[in-house]
């Protein structure tokens, strides 16, 4: 059996486990705040963009009436026999199952077609390590043509590759980075290497409201609207868990009223006026598609970023609770311990006084 | 409407967040055809911006600059509002960057050869580079 002293220096250190798990929590909170107050700061623009281009749809038809082509390529749809599966992650661990639930929805997406040939785009380092390790990446040769010029050439070699992944994006959230990515997407579909593109994310409301989706990013069919192909929502327990681990920290529970920002932003470039079109509509359409792409790419990260803040500050929290219970469990055999060794010692005092 | 005063209400918003709304009597925006300056009133009027200066007049500090580098504008007649990718003060404009980027951008139209839609990414870069470097070398 156990000595007290051993006893005494197990419960150190589980006290110290303890201490760093509380710590990791508050700063998974605070992390958290600031991730919800960018996510809000990101709502005008994508709204504005949202509201712009569904107002010029609803004046110009997306048909150039002259020629029958459509206004812009990403509006065409193709059966799809491509599919780009860009993939939102985690960078770090710790957070309990929240990148495990991002992979495993991935990997269904992948198994419920398996026709189709899929690339993966990696954002966040756990998703990039488990998709490198499961799947090849995407061979490309250079080859030159009857001109000479010469071109990178893909060359396929499994029906799902990892064409790409962009470590540190997560951590540092710039717009900037987004756009090219949405850039190359787009180049991607209107180049028809890609027949399709879907995020895979988690989706973050508030604490209380989030789940796990797979959202259609390309072609765009329905301007203005989420295409969510699939999603995963947390079960009551896990919901709960989550309020419980917010409340603690401090973290409002239900997401800040931002009805009247929207309405206001709603209004953008929609006013029942005639406007002056400064440029030709399809310039207008060039210029604004990929960054409304862009803006969904964006608020999908920084949706995940929130949750995956969340999602440490809950299993901190279940962990700091663990700690806890065990320091008790621990100190309750302590004392036993400690108590039998001294009944132990009267027994033999008295008994030996017994003796005499 | 705000008879009295004649005054814009210009904001500028940006993908991370809502830079500024500010009152102002006229913005110079550097449209994808060339500068246009909007005072209060202007018809409504939906424009692209390219590369260029947003510059507010008689703002709550006076006359402000910020440096944009692609953009969309509504004009209404009592309000502005600019959306732009990247909105910077001229001070906060890394100038050494910036004609890094110009220099990559003249490099894209040496390598661009027949190809358009490689030397409209060409143009763009360089546009951009130049802007950003006439934008700092104004007075600070």
């Amino acid at each position: 059996m156990a000595n007290v002293l051993d006893l005494r220096r197990r419960i150190r250190s589980v006290k110290n486990t303890r201490q760093i798990t509380k710590a990791m929590k508050m700063v998974s909170a605070a992390k958290l705040r600031r991730a919800q107050e960018r996510a809000l700061a990101a709502r005008p623009y994508a709204r504005m963009i949202t509201s712009v281009l569904q107002s010029l749809i609803g004046r110009i038809d997306i048909f150039d009436p002259e020629t029958g082509n459509l206004r812009h390529p990403l509006f065409a749809t193709r059966p799809e026999k491509r599919v780009l599966l860009i993939l939102i992650s985690g960078d770090k661990g710790f957070a309990g199952a929240f990148n495990a639930n991002i992979l495993k929805t991935a990997y269904q997406f992948i198994e419920a077609n398996p026709d189709k040939e899929i690339d993966i785009e990696a954002v966040g380092r756990k998703g990039r390590d488990q998709m490198r390790r499961r799947y090849p990446a995407a061979v490309y040769t250079e080859q030159t043509d009857a001109d000479g010029n010469s071109r990178m050439v893909r060359e396929r070699k499994a029906p799902v590759e990892v064409t790409g992944d962009h470590p540190g994006m997560l951590l540092k959230l710039e717009a900037g980075r987004v756009f090219e990515l949405a850039q190359e997407i787009i180049g991607r579909y209107i180049h028809q290497e890609i027949d399709a593109a879907y995020i895979v994310y988690n989706e973050f409301k508030s604490v209380i409201q989030q789940r796990l989706v797979v959202e259609r990013l390309l072609p765009l069919i329905e301007l203005g609207r989420q295409q969510i192909t699939g999603a995963v929502e947390p079960t009551m327990a896990e919901r709960e868990r989550a309020a419980e681990a917010a409340i603690s920290a401090g973290i409002e529970l239900e997401p800040v009223d931002t009805r009247e920002a929207d309405e206001e932003a709603r209004k953008f470039g929609t006013a029942q006026v005639d406007y002056i079109y400064e440029q030709p509509s399809e310039e207008l359409f060039a210029g604004l598609i990929p960054q409304y792409v862009s803006s969904i790419l964006y608020h999908a990260m920084t949706e995940s970023v929130a949750a995956e803040h969340a999602a440490r500050m809950t299993a901190m929290d279940s962990a700091t609770n663990n700690a806890s219970d065990m320091i008790d469990a621990l100190t309750l055999h302590m004392n036993r311990v400690r108590q039998a060794a001294i009944t132990k010692e009267i027994i033999e005092i008295v008994s030996g006084a017994a003796a005499l | 409407m705000a008879e009295e005063t004649n005054q814009l209400r210009v904001r500028l918003v940006t993908p991370a967040r809502v830079l500024f709304e500010h009152m102002a009597s006229s913005v110079e925006l550097p449209s994808k055809s060339g500068y246009l300056e909007v005072l209060y009133g202007h018809a409504p009027l939906v424009a692209e911006l390219g590369a260029g200066d947003v510059t507010l007049h008689d703002g709550p500090e006076g006359d402000e600059r910020y440096n944009v580098n692609w953009g969309f504008v509504e004009v209404l007649p009592d309000r502005v509002t600019i959306l732009a990718s990247d909105a910077l003060k001229p001070e906060e404009i890394d100038v050494a960057r910036a004609e890094q980027q110009l220099d990559r951008g003249l490099q894209l139209w040496k390598e661009a050869g027949e190809s358009e839609e490689k030397y409209n990414e060409a143009l763009r870069v360089i546009a951009e580079g130049e802007a950003k470097i006439a934008s700092a070398a104004e007075k600070h």
